[in-house]
């Protein structure tokens, strides 16, 4: 190796690890702080390391306010609007890719269209709907305008589906398998890949998922982490310890799906990206 | 079951004759039945939770409705008291200026950090997937986490500015530096995310095109402006054309770090219909501002992909 590649390959490193910094540290701040006491994150450096790590602000938001309903739950409405969207898009993206029937393509391109409309434009009327049914205010607001699927991950499934050799399909029919048979012992192991990819966007959706929340919900009770985390940051605003720590309920468990799943994740954008 | 009809002796089976007539053999006819009761949760979630409130919507704009008394139809005045009262216009610029700091730097940073990585190696594939992680992070909380690393006198990058002698500024609390830094968390959050398209895009690219201008004595400048960026255009379509349409929705983000302000400095059109809807409760109004936004966020998609169809074949389905 020359004097000159060395020097670039060092380059390259360095770069590469200040690229990895800038997307690392604001996770590293603030869990420096969510364990600090105010004091110290109001007196020392705000970068610097606790002096000695405390549980105290975790214990706080948790027994004193009320993040343990948030944390609750955005767990129970993420769990719920995840296997509501990935089984009826699953059901849904079969019958168009595998099934010919009569209007097909006519609803098929219903839902392409409604790709087109953008989340908030359903806001008023749904929360106006949802007010006239009487279920504003309760868990259902939560998770029934999700819990049937979108659009987009019927189009995902759809376009991965076609993919499957219809001889395979064929195959099964001719063996006398229903579509629910079909469904369950033919597609069902040969989409894992896009099953998996549908079930990641899902959980980030629900776990994150914050207007639909904060218009269709105001007690303690019923609100989910964003919601929580909002109200909590213009409560106690400058109270960063408090904050911070709430902020690391919300962000911490992602941090731990991303670790697990980010061969699956990383992919799962490659699929969705391709399929567009 | 489906056997059973074949299974029948042909006199048992019932009516074959009005069967020919409808050309619908038994089997195929289950099968449509099948599609049909597969179809149907999904199909019920779209009607009720999109179609409908999408006509809603635009019907609500023509309607003065607050819930407590009885709608009434009032013609075009929402959509007048929107850029009379409301500020729409203001929200418009405001968003758009949003759409301005995001969009082309976002798009640039991915293109390059993607240019960088785009090779093997495990260090490089560990700092890729390091770059995607906060495409999982929460708005609202990493609203929260900016706020205090951007605040005034405690804040980590005003304390870091101060070693150097420099006095940052307030930050969130100026009209002018609010927006850039609520661009700036949005960037954070997706850059790494649209890096991925990119990287599939040059992925796709096969190295012989390479080859061939390699003999031709192509710098590699040359290469990357005459070969490179046209075959991303399809990349490059996808990452704009979704950057437009989510920046041009912003709301958590700004809702939790500048709640529109200071003054109305960062009042997008999301926090407009919010607050009119929400706060004001004139549901008109925020239908008549929802459906604004609608229109605009569909002719910048449809301006976006005719600019760059002229060379990219652009497959939707």
């Amino acid at each position: 190796m020359t004097f000159n590649a060395g020097l670039r390959k060092t380059l390259y490193v360095i770069v590469l690890l200040l690229i990895a910094a800038v997307f690392l540290t604001p996770y590293i701040f603030s869990i420096f702080a969510a364990f600090k006491p105010l004091a110290e994150i109001q007196a020392d450096r705000a970068w610097q390391p606790p002096s000695h790590f405390t549980w105290d602000n975790f214990v706080t938001i948790f027994t004193q306010y009320h993040f343990l309903n948030y944390l609750g739950n955005t767990a129970a409405v993420t769990i719920i609007l995840t296997i509501g969207q990935v089984l009826f898009s699953l059901l849904a993206a079969y019958a168009f890719a595998r099934i010919q029937f009569p209007g097909r393509e006519a609803i098929f391109w219903g839902y392409l269209a409604m790709l087109m409309v953008p989340n908030v434009v359903t806001m008023i009327p749904l929360y106006m709907m949802m007010s006239a049914a009487g279920l504003t205010n309760t868990y259902w607001a939560l998770f029934l305008p999700y819990v049937f699927g979108t659009p987009y991950t019927v189009f995902l499934m759809r376009q991965y589906l076609q993919t499957i050799p219809g001889e395979i399909i064929e195959a099964a029919r001719l063996d006398g398998l229903g579509e629910t048979g079909i469904l369950r012992r033919v597609v069902l192991p040969l989409a894992r890949p896009v099953i998996l990819t549908a079930t990641i966007i899902a959980v980030i959706f629900g776990w994150n998922n914050f207007l639909w929340p904060l218009i269709a919900t105001d007690s303690n009770d019923l609100q989910v982490l964003s919601v929580g985390i909002a109200n909590f940051n213009s409560n106690f605003a400058q109270q960063w310890n408090l904050v911070l720590a709430g902020s690391l309920v919300a962000l911490i468990p992602m941090v731990i799906l991303f670790a697990i799943f980010q061969k699956h994740i990383v992919n799962s954008v490659n699929l969705s990206g391709a399929s567009r | 079951m489906t056997g059973v009809a074949q299974d029948l002796p042909v006199k048992a089976r019932p009516a074959p004759a009005k069967k020919a007539k409808n050309h619908v053999p038994a089997a195929e006819r289950k099968r449509h039945l099948a599609a049909y009761g597969l179809l149907a949760p999904s199909l019920f979630g779209v009607l009720v939770f999109l179609l409908i409130p999408v006509i809603f919507v635009f019907v609500l704009s023509f309607m003065k409705w607050n819930m407590l008394n009885a709608p009434a139809f009032v013609g075009f005045s929402n959509y007048i008291d929107a850029f009379r009262y409301e500020g729409a216009w203001h929200a418009l610029v405001v968003t758009f200026w949003y759409f301005l700091l995001n969009i082309p730097a976002q798009t640039v940073l991915a293109l390059g950090m993607a240019m960088l990585m785009n090779r093997k190696g495990r260090f490089t594939a560990v700092i890729r997937v390091l770059c995607v992680l906060p495409y999982l992070a929460m708005p609202v909380a990493m609203g929260v986490v900016w706020q205090w690393i951007f605040a005034p006198q405690t804040g980590v990058v005003n304390t870091l500015l101060h070693l150097i002698g420099i006095t940052g500024p307030n930050w969130l609390n100026s009209p002018e530096w609010a927006m850039p830094v609520v661009a700036f968390a949005n960037i954070w959050q997706y850059v790494g995310y649209n890096m991925l398209f990119f990287l599939a895009g040059l992925a796709a690219i096969p190295p012989t095109v390479y080859e061939a201008s390699a003999i031709d004595g192509a710098t590699a400048w040359k290469r990357f402006w005459h070969i490179t960026l046209p075959l991303l255009r399809p990349s490059m379509l996808f990452v704009v054309v979704t950057g437009a349409i989510g920046s041009f929705q912003v709301f958590d983000t700004v809702y939790v770090m500048t709640n529109g302000g200071p003054g109305n400095a960062t009042t997008v059109m999301n926090m407009l219909i919010y607050n009119n809807g929400f706060v004001g409760f004139r549901f008109g109004t925020a239908s008549a501002l929802s459906v604004i936004l609608f229109l605009v966020i569909l002719v910048v998609t449809l301006v976006q992909f005719r600019y760059f169809q002229k060379r990219a074949v652009y497959e939707m389905v």
